[in-house]
């Protein structure tokens, strides 16, 4: 008998992870440009999300890629890595990727600046990882909102992120309740991303 | 599977699944996802489903190939073949439903390790035709659902004052103090605590009237 053979169990293992494999890999491929498509849009719909001149609320799907396609300006040197809104040839608004690593996983999001490079827009985050109630709050309406209006401060921190329940200066928002560490980070991350922005923004400002 | 020998019948299959064996509050199994995601129930619903159809695939599969599989290895192809529905379940929410695949997160990957189904193909999938493993997979993620839905229907009424998203009267109201640590984890731990020992305090006052 076959079965009662040493090598069965390895070849039937190898003949078991290689057909599962085989079919999931089919299905990856089937499913590929749909699931591409879908991170491309979760992107679009960041970056108009944070243009108010772009968003409003319940855009669907096509109506986002037709407004990111038609009126976002690609990042170019003089925005410093920023997509950029443009009215008349003017800059109208700035959104800036930001992206590092969270708790779980890597948190990439959008940062809106308003042409005053100073005032905050909105902020959206179309990829994170985080606890679902917890740090996942992050990607939720109630956190997002409070960053509307708010002013970059000058000095170590340009975005803060305070305790729940405590008072509020013009460049700080609350926390998320529970997730000590999402909020740490990503705090670190929006300000890596703005300072590296200020940077290159003033040398680009400097030489022209 | 319930040691008479034999076909057990439908019947008997869905009161094990369902209730005599509960595999949340008899067997005690999967207790990690339920904790995890009871906190809104639309997530627990379709976390649920995903479970439901993993169970009963990879059951009635596991039984399959049960005169084929050699025994020592046979939980290594079990874990193979329930990784296979859940990633399977993975990209079809990736494709189609982008927002509840990142609302899940890591959990609809960790159904690979949820002791439920490794149990269930174990218990009842390597000794079983396909037809009662599949049905016996069927109900055990059933008996799972239910609980799963009464712990999130408390957790998001309570701790949100929503149910599926939307506002419930009174507690989705000002005059409702909403109490957020139930839908952080401390909560889930009360909620569960408190409908195992409903459910087994109802279970054991029955089984006493038929003795």
């Amino acid at each position: 008998m076959m079965r009662e053979k040493r090598w069965f169990p390895i070849l039937y293992m190898f003949l078991a992870t290689a057909f599962f494999s085989s079919v999931v890999i089919g299905f990856t491929n089937v499913t590929r440009r749909r699931v591409e498509a879908n991170a491309a849009l979760a992107f679009e719909k960041a970056v108009v999300a944070v243009f108010p001149q772009l968003h409003e609320p319940g855009l669907s799907a096509l109506e986002v890629h037709r407004r990111f396609t038609e009126q976002v300006t690609e990042p170019n040197p003089t925005s410093a890595g920023a997509y950029t809104f443009q009215e008349n040839g003017q800059v109208a608004g700035y959104a800036l990727p930001v992206a590092g690593q969270g708790f779980w996983a890597p948190i990439k999001g959008i940062i809106g600046i308003a042409a005053d490079r100073k005032t905050v827009t909105g902020i959206a985050i179309y990829e994170q990882n985080e606890t679902p109630g917890l740090g996942g709050e992050i990607a939720q309406p109630p956190f997002q909102q409070q960053f509307k209006g708010k002013t970059l401060a000058s000095g170590d921190k340009l975005l803060a992120f305070r305790r729940p329940g405590e008072d509020l200066s013009q460049n700080e928002v609350h926390a998320v309740t529970g997730a000590t560490q999402t909020s740490v980070r990503f705090e670190g991350i929006i300000n890596e991303a703005l300072k590296t922005w200020q940077v290159k923004l003033g040398k680009e400002g400097a030489t022209q | 599977m319930n040691g008479t020998g034999g076909q057990p019948d439908t019947k008997s299959i869905a009161v094990e699944g369902l209730w005599r064996n509960n595999p949340i509050f008899k067997q005690v199994l999967g207790i990690c996802s339920t904790l995890a995601v009871t906190n809104l129930v639309l997530n627990t619903a379709v976390m649920c489903v995903a479970l439901i159809f993993t169970l009963s695939l990879s059951s009635a599969t596991v039984s399959l190939l049960r005169t084929l599989t050699p025994r020592n290895i046979r939980m290594m192809v079990e874990t193979l073949i329930i990784a296979f529905y859940v990633i399977i379940v993975d990209i079809l929410l990736k494709a189609y439903w982008p927002e509840m695949s990142t609302n899940l997160g890591p959990y609809v990957g960790l159904i690979i390790t949820n002791c439920i189904v490794m149990g269930r193909a174990e218990a009842c999938g390597t000794s079983n035709p396909p037809g009662v493993a599949a049905l016996d997979g069927c109900f055990n993620a059933l008996g799972y659902t239910f609980i799963l839905l009464i712990v999130a229907t408390f957790r998001e009424i309570l701790g949100m004052g929503t149910f599926m998203g939307y506002a419930v009267p009174f507690f989705g109201s000002p005059a409702w103090d909403k109490w957020i640590i139930m839908v952080m984890p401390p909560g889930a731990f009360f909620m569960l605590a408190i409908v195992v020992w409903v459910f087994r305090s109802i279970q054991m006052a029955r089984e006493e009237k038929t003795e």
